[in-house]
């Protein structure tokens, strides 16, 4: 089982996006998929029209008074799972804080699923916190989404800085550029800079795009409900890079 | 992703209708119709039906350019699909795609091959059942053959997981209506047995012809897959019908007539001797995986010019078997094996032997079986050589044949744990044996390679297998004392007699 997280300190970037598209590419291909939404925005989970509700909230599940396997839920696609957010994952940092091994909690409960799901995804929140130290532990893959401004590249450097510092095993980092406009001067330049620093950047650009913002109409993926699309080709396309063998 | 299915039909003499079933479901669902598709279904199994007894079920699936291969079944803790495109069957484990499907298959499968057991082309339609959200919470499927010969229409109920609530509601629905739930199990009608209505008092003849016309089945079953090379256990289970045969023959006799000791036996040890060499590389080939593990100073690619060199004899060797399957003589002796079980089975006059019964013929096979095997164990001795154990190993399976051709008309309790003393001797005698012959031919080999120029290093590792056989060897040689008193102690001896009919 694979672990791939979506993450970025920053909010708005397009960390659900991907999630929620690359997920259903991953369960498309037939892999058995799981997507955890882990933050308490629920935006995830909504696309995918579940009802943000966790039986006991996040409490239950980090404390595994309740199994995770308890609060999964179909998707409408095949091999293509969630386990939603809850209000309540709004408290997951205090306790996580209340557990042995604090920051490998969240590795620990994906494990007790390692046998029926051949990937997760973890959508997280926009922070740097505990719950977040628990997911880059957890994970194998980061993907970064990365709006091409220099304000984000310093927020990439936090990261890295960041990731570096957990203990243990670390995830491999892998940036990507959302929301591109290939027209913006400052994008290529910004992009350019990125590459030649050496940092592992993603050839696929995901432009900005409106089909991308429809999903929140649609309440789906957008391969789902424009499988044509270029918005469509281009999570294709990034998937294809970023999937673990 | 699907967590599970309940299949509905329609109550006695009524056709399944959706359009009634949809307005039904509207009571509590927005229920949505989608476009029916006609699906071809490739229904996958082994021969010898593994998947279906591991409560799973394997589809190779085409709708329109989808194509997809899908597990399922009560034992799938969810449904899983693989897009698949083209797929070559027969395929063993190794061949499926590389993904969940092959990691859930290949230890249920193990080394047979995966075979087309139905293709039907099918109509289906699909409910989504939504809630408010407008997502769907579960699904009904009418599943109805487009051909005239294909299996009846079917309705199921699936349920998704974290919904299955839901499912449950929809079930209740529809029973409600008045549809009514097929029970698993009764789907599968149990198969008639051939001994069915034997008894003890039966006459013996009667028995011994039910279990050889279901031996010469089993060889008929399995000589296209034999033929064609689909896995190794055609030939296998080619070969176990052919040796239960004789062995049949040969506890028999007292009741058969004379013609099939004098022209049967013969010939079944030709077919038996025929399909030899095949079986024995392909033993080999199976072993090889795990010999490699033996190696401590060799490479495991040491032992490719091995594994290249029985291929090579392999299929030399299955070129002379094919031909003997496919000559004059074998399709003689099928046909006429096959008519002189008729004439056996209607009580021919031409056909008799000592009228004996069944009962009694099975405790005279058994006992004299068993003292056989208890007379020659007990003269064994350190100094026996490999060939009195060989020997005491044919014994051993008379034994368990008698004690398998004879199941019918005998305690059942008592003889499952007779065979069960008896398996672990046979283990132990088997594995000495194995050893035995397995060690001579790697020299045989080894010299043959040699003489086609193969590197030392090849002849090298396998000298190291030829130490590790024999080390094994005398390992179970050790072990046969054991295991000797274990099948000879009291408790198994009385069982014995009394399936041999007291004393
Ligand atoms: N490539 C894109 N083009 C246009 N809009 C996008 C793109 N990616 C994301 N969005 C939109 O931007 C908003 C934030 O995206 P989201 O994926 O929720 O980011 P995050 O999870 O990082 O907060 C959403 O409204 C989404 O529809
Ligand atoms: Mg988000």
């Amino acid at each position: 089982m694979k672990v791939l997280a979506t993450y970025n300190i920053k909010g708005g970037v397009g960390k659900t996006s991907t999630a929620v598209n690359l997920a259903y590419l991953a369960a498309r291909e037939g892999r058995r998929t799981l997507l955890w939404d882990l933050d308490p925005q629920a935006a995830a989970t909504f696309l995918f029209r579940v009802r943000p509700r966790v039986k006991g909230g996040g409490r239950a599940l980090v404390n595994r008074r309740r199994p995770i396997e308890a609060a999964l839920k179909a998707t409408d696609f095949e091999n293509l799972a969630l386990l939603p957010a809850d209000f309540s994952y709004r408290n997951m940092d205090l306790e996580l804080d209340d557990t042995k091994k604090r920051t490998r909690r969240l590795g620990q409960l994906l494990d007790s699923v390692s046998g029926e799901y051949d990937i997760v995804f973890l959508d997280c929140p926009p922070s740097v916190s505990l719950v977040s130290e628990n997911v880059v532990a957890a994970s194998d893959i980061l993907l970064v989404p990365l709006i091409p401004a220099t304000l984000s590249m310093r927020a990439f450097e936090q990261l890295t800085r960041f990731v570096s510092e957990v203990e243990g095993r670390r995830p491999e980092v892998v940036a990507f550029f959302s929301m591109a406009d290939r027209r913006k001067r400052m994008h290529r330049d910004v992009i350019e800079a990125m590459r030649s620093n050496g940092s592992c950047v993603a050839d696929t650009i995901v432009p900005a795009l409106s089909v991308i913002e429809q999903m929140a109409q649609h309440r789906a993926p957008v391969p789902a409900f424009a499988p044509t699309s270029r918005a469509a080709r281009c999570y294709e396309q990034l998937w294809a890079e970023v999937r673990p063998t | 992703m699907t967590s599970q299915v309940q299949a509905l039909r329609a109550a006695d003499g009524a056709t399944l209708d959706l359009a009634s079933v949809a307005a039904t479901l509207a009571d509590q669902f927005t229920v949505v119709t989608r476009p029916s598709q006609l699906i071809r279904r490739v229904r996958l199994d082994t021969f010898d039906r593994r998947l279906h007894a591991a409560e799973l079920t394997l589809e190779h699936q085409v709708a329109g350019s989808q194509e997809r291969l899908v597990l399922d079944g009560p034992a799938c803790s969810s449904t899983v699909t693989v897009p698949a495109t083209e797929p070559r069957w027969p395929v063993l484990a190794a061949g499926l795609p590389d993904g969940p499907i092959r990691t859930a298959l290949a230890p249920v499968i193990g080394i047979r091959a995966l075979l087309v057991v139905s293709d039907e082309k099918r109509r289906v339609r699909r409910l989504e059942l939504h809630n408010e959200d407008d997502k769907t919470v579960a699904r009904v499927q009418l599943d109805e053959p487009a051909t005239a010969t294909a299996a009846p229409p079917q309705l199921t109920v699936l349920a998704l997981r974290g919904y299955e609530d839901l499912a449950g509601r929809a079930l209740r629905l529809l029973t409600r209506a008045g549809l009514r739930q097929v029970d698993h199990r009764e789907a599968h009608a149990a198969d008639v047995q051939p001994t069915a209505g034997i008894v003890a008092t039966s006459p013996a003849i009667e028995l011994l012809a039910a279990q050889l016309g279901e031996f010469l089945a089993a060889m008929r079953d399995n000589l296209p897959g034999l033929l064609d090379d689909v896995d190794t256990e055609f030939l296998h289970d080619f070969r176990v019908a052919v040796r239960r045969t004789r062995s049949t023959l040969k506890l028999g006799r007292l009741a058969l007539p004379e013609v099939m000791h004098r022209r049967w036996e013969p010939a079944f040890k030709w077919l038996g001797d025929l399909t030899t060499p095949v079986r024995d590389l392909d033993i080999y080939e199976l072993d090889l995986p795990v010999m490699t593990t033996w190696l401590v100073a060799a490479e495991a690619t040491d032992l490719d010019e091995l594994a290249q060199h029985l291929r090579r004899r392999r299929s030399s060797a299955r070129r002379a078997m094919v031909q003997g399957l496919r000559s004059a003589r074998f399709r003689r002796l099928m046909a006429g094996w096959h008519d002189t079980l008729t004439r056996l089975a209607e009580g021919s006059q031409d056909l008799t032997g000592e009228q004996l019964s069944a009962g009694v013929l099975a405790q005279r096979s058994i006992r004299r079986a068993y003292r056989r095997v208890a007379r020659d164990g007990a003269a064994i001795s350190p100094e026996s050589p490999a060939e009195h154990l060989h020997e005491l190993r044919k014994r051993c399976k008379e034994l368990r044949y008698a004690l398998e051709v004879f199941a019918p008309v005998i305690e059942n309790g008592p003889r499952k744990r007779a065979v069960a003393d008896l398996k672990s001797l046979q283990d132990v005698l088997g594995r000495f044996q194995d050893c035995e012959v397995q060690r001579l031919a790697l020299r045989d080999f080894a010299e043959e390679m040699m003489a086609d120029g193969t590197p030392a290093s090849a002849v090298l590792a396998m000298g190291e297998l030829i130490g590790h056989l024999d080390v094994e060897q005398d390992r179970a040689r050790e072990r046969f004392d054991g295991a000797f008193a274990g099948f000879t102690r009291p408790s198994g001896r009385q069982r014995m007699q009394r399936l041999g009919g007291g004393r």
